[in-house]
């Protein structure tokens, strides 16, 4: 029989979700309103949650550090609004100022887990929260000029949440979008989002995916075959900050709003565990794992919201998330220490 | 004193130790001996209880301590009973000075603070614990300060803070010494015996275990000789005679298929100018040889006298000294890339670590080198990183190898990590041909592999060698296969090169020559 241990979360999850929406019916909340949410969510989180996937794949463990490629998308699409372009346009431009931020970060992102390797994790923590802070002073001093993003009292500084009705709030949600009775298909959204989870795909059949999937199995046989360990290595993370950066994006359009200063520190626990919770183990995460994750993740999120608030107290969904979230990637490192054995005398 | 009964210990399906019978009585001196793979460690290992035993499925067998038997599951066991050990590779605490590192653990305490404390909590009398360990060393006719840090320490004085800390201990019966003095100069290996040689005579029982023959002849009161996990023989002191010891380690094997010997123009396509790898533990010092088109080279020697090196060397794994070139151009031994560029493929003796993706498939694995270094496999593309693998043409490919190197597989997706020894060492070989290389250095081809494939291993590396014309240098520890396959053999002992000899002469000289002895200088002693 096949070892079923590293797949309890996913099969707990599984039949959590069938519970809940087995309730929903019975508590005569409208699944398809539900349905539509998970669908959004599923994209509006999965890309970031696909980003985690080349520094997975190169032994650099979870990104833990996604606020830097955060921090890279918010700027790119604080240009954007600064420069009051608007609709697909204007989010396409965000996208491709954050990709030009996220290469910019991501060099030095990748320069300093280079030499901390074996320890990358921690240190993702670290790097994130630190520079969360640094681009806070960053935005309060940013020479940017559309009002719209500056505090409406003295004019300077920007604003800790900017909206976004007038340039790119929801542009890809509403893109190419077919109403089937009371479902809505957000076509646009899954295309992009789609085809961004093909890039990654086809990466890992290239030249470049098969030597970042060797180095993440065994750097000292890439080494043999000639392999560049900290380029490539640079290389993935690098793949990782950008994606992460055109993930905010994607986030921010459908949310509506860009929020800066401290908002992007906790933003890498829930992808985390949305990428363990699709059964990653580490090296070998396939697109698969971060989208089945992501759609596991996002609609027990969705549920729980309605449900809770119906029968139990309000609140309670966040609480639950939060149980959820932290809960997965403690199991999860837990599953990874024992595979270890220690000298016990 | 000891005594062991029908010991065995298998590692997976590999038997290590059939059946062994041993019995040491107090005071005497026992010699273990044997060649590398033997299983020589693997009894110490099971004796001082290490983990490694335990982890891989225990042992079975009987041992006998004092008359009693014992069951030993950890090294706290182990030293419990009495056993000391002297460990090849140090186990002394760097940042610690040598006083603490004789008495750890058994330090001394003021004993008002033990009484009130506990003995965990006890304060530790230092200037006691130093004093002692002061008049150990000088036992052992070491003079030195004791406060002096064990890192800061020569490699010798190591190995004597290590024996003093065993001697050092109260209920000290069995002490095992496993190659003591291959560290050791001349002169500190002979004050490293007599030592030993009085400790015996207080009664304690003193397993001996060295490469060099001579020296266990000159200490060891009886010295049992073990091959392929079987005791070949015991001998005793009157019995003793370095020939007779070192062909009963050998043994005579009933493959002595010899191929015709051919001869070869010298023409040297690579060569190697005082070139020294620093390996732990492997060192190759000031090695000059060249190595000539199409011919097979072989590098022999035990282990621990370098014969591993030289492919991590080349291929940049450890650094290196010297230099090695082809033809005029001068190899950059710290990039593989560069090795890799000039047609030198290295295939590495541990497969599992180094040789291998073992997650990846049959298929990924033998494109995976050539697609990296010379963008084989790949569909042409404006970007050769970002060059999409040309499944087609791998799948292909590597269904040829399969046929050509008989690895047994379901199909080529199957998990390297699924294949036999012998089958993932011809996977490791299907890379090298599709890289097409033109000097293969292949380290331990048959380690590992079962007979049937590893006949066929080296059928397929003599191929390579005549129907491909690449040269090849095979260092391997088993002296049947170097003298099959190749037209000259390098000794290497002690790092150096000993000699070339050729694979006619007989088996003799080459076990003299792997303890560093000419069959000439023999008959002077």
């Amino acid at each position: 029989m096949r070892n079923l241990t590293p797949h309890i979360p996913q099969l707990f999850m599984i039949v959590f979700l069938l519970i809940m929406a087995i309730t929903a019916v019975a508590a005569g909340i409208p699944s398809m309103r539900l349905l539509n949410d998970s669908m959004i969510r599923l994209a509006m989180n999965g890309v970031l949650v696909i980003s985690l996937i080349p520094m997975l794949n190169v032994g650099a463990g979870i990104n833990y550090g996604l606020p830097v490629a955060i921090s890279a998308g918010l700027l790119g699409m604080s240009i954007a609004v600064n420069f009051r372009i608007e609709g697909l346009i204007g989010f396409l431009a965000a996208v491709l100022f954050s990709i030009l931020a996220g290469w910019v970060f991501g060099c030095a992102y990748a320069g300093i887990l280079n030499r901390v390797k074996g320890r990358e994790e921690i240190a993702g923590i670290f790097i994130g929260f630190s520079f969360v802070f640094l681009m806070s002073f960053f935005w309060a001093v940013a020479p940017f000029k559309n009002a719209a993003m500056l505090w409406p009292i003295g004019g300077k500084g920007m604003r800790p949440t900017i909206g976004l009705t007038a340039y790119f709030e929801k542009v890809l949600n509403h893109l190419w979008a077919v109403q089937i009775g009371e479902l809505i298909l957000p076509l646009g959204l899954l295309a992009f989002f789609g085809f961004l989870g093909w890039l990654v795909y086809a990466l890992f059949k290239t030249k470049l995916g098969l030597a970042i999937l060797a180095v993440g199995e065994n750097e000292l046989f890439a080494r043999l075959a000639g392999i560049n360990i900290n380029k490539t290595r640079a290389y993935a993370i690098i793949l990782s900050t950008v994606l992460g950066a055109v993930g905010i994006c994607v986030y921010a359009q459908s949310y509506g709003f860009i929020e800066l200063y401290e908002a992007p520190l906790m933003m890498a626990f829930p992808a985390a565990s949305a990428i363990l919770l699709g059964g990653s183990m580490g090296r070998k995460t396939s697109v698969f794992h971060a989208i089945l994750g992501t759609f596991l993740f996002q609609t027990i999120y969705v549920y729980t919201g309605p449900i809770a608030n119906t029968i139990l107290v309000p609140e309670v969904s966040e609480i639950i998330r939060v149980i959820l979230s932290n809960g997965i990637i403690l199991y999860a490192l837990l599953y990874e220490g024992r595979g270890k054995t220690y000298e016990t005398n | 004193m000891l005594k062991i009964c029908g010991i065995s210990k298998s590692f997976g399906n590999q038997e290590v130790l059939k059946s062994v019978n041993l019995e040491i009585p107090p005071g005497e001196i026992h010699g273990l001996v044997g060649e590398n793979g033997a299983g020589k460690t693997t009894l110490l290992n099971i004796l001082f209880g290490r983990d490694i035993i335990r982890h891989s499925g225990g042992y079975s067998g009987e041992i006998y301590f004092d008359e009693q038997k014992v069951q030993i599951n950890t090294s706290r066991d182990a030293i419990e009973l009495g056993i000391g050990m002297v460990h090849q590779e140090f186990a002394l605490i760097p940042n610690m000075s040598i006083s603490e590192n004789i008495r750890i653990g058994r330090e001394y305490v003021h004993q008002p603070s033990e009484k009130i404390l506990g003995t965990a909590l006890a304060l530790i009398d230092k200037k006691q614990t130093r004093e002692e360990a002061r008049k150990i060393l000088q036992k052992l006719g070491v003079n030195t300060d004791v406060n002096l840090k064990v890192l800061d320490l020569s490699v010798s004085l190591k190995q004597f803070i290590e024996l003093a800390r065993e001697i050092s201990r109260e209920n000290l019966k069995l002490l095992i010494l496993d190659e003591p003095t291959a560290v050791l100069s001349r002169e500190d290996a002979q004050a490293f015996i007599k030592i030993v040689k009085e400790i015996a005579e207080k009664g304690t029982a003193v397993i001996f275990i060295s490469h060099r023959l001579e020296e266990v002849i000159a200490v060891c009161h009886r010295i049992t000789v073990l091959r392929d996990g079987n005791i070949i023989n015991t001998y005793q002191r009157d019995q003793f005679e370095i020939n007779r010891i070192a062909e009963s380690m050998i043994g005579h094997s009933l493959n002595r298929a010899s191929r015709p010997r051919r001869v070869l123009e010298e023409k040297s396509i690579m060569a190697f100018r005082n070139f020294a790898v620093a390996m732990p533990g492997e060192l190759i010092e000031d090695l000059n040889i060249n190595l000539y088109q199409g011919e097979i080279l072989g590098i022999a020697g035990l282990s621990g006298h370098g014969k591993l090196a030289l492919g991590k060397g080349i291929m940049g794994i450890y650094p290196t000294a010297g230099h090695v070139s082809i033809g005029e151009r001068i190899l950059d031994t710290s990039n593989s890339a560069d090795a890799l560029s000039q047609g030198i493929y290295y295939v590495p003796d541990d497969r599992r670590e180094t040789g291998l993706l073992m997650d990846h498939s049959i298929m990924e694995n033998i494109i995976f080198t050539a697609l990296q270094q010379k963008n084989r496999f790949l569909k042409p593309s404006l970007f050769s990183l970002m060059s999409r693998i040309d499944y087609p043409a791998s799948t292909t490919y590597s269904i040829n190898s399969i046929q050509t190197f008989d690895i047994r597989c379901q199909n080529i997706h199957q998990k390297v990590s699924t294949l036999s020894g012998g089958n993932q060492q011809k996977v490791c070989l299907a890379r090298a041909l599709a890289m097409e290389a033109q000097i293969l250095i292949v380290s331990e081809p048959s380690r590992g592999v079962d007979i049937g494939a590893k006949a066929r291993i080296l059928e397929a590396l003599s191929r390579i060698n005549r129907e491909l014309g690449t040269t090849i240098i095979m260092a391997s520890s088993e002296l049947d296969e170097l003298k099959y396959l190749c037209d000259r053999i390098v000794v290497l002992y002690e790092g150096k090169n000993f000699g070339i000899l050729s694979p006619n002469d007989d088996d003799l000289t080459f076990a003299l020559a792997f303890s560093g002895k000419r069959k000439e200088e023999l008959c002077v002693i």
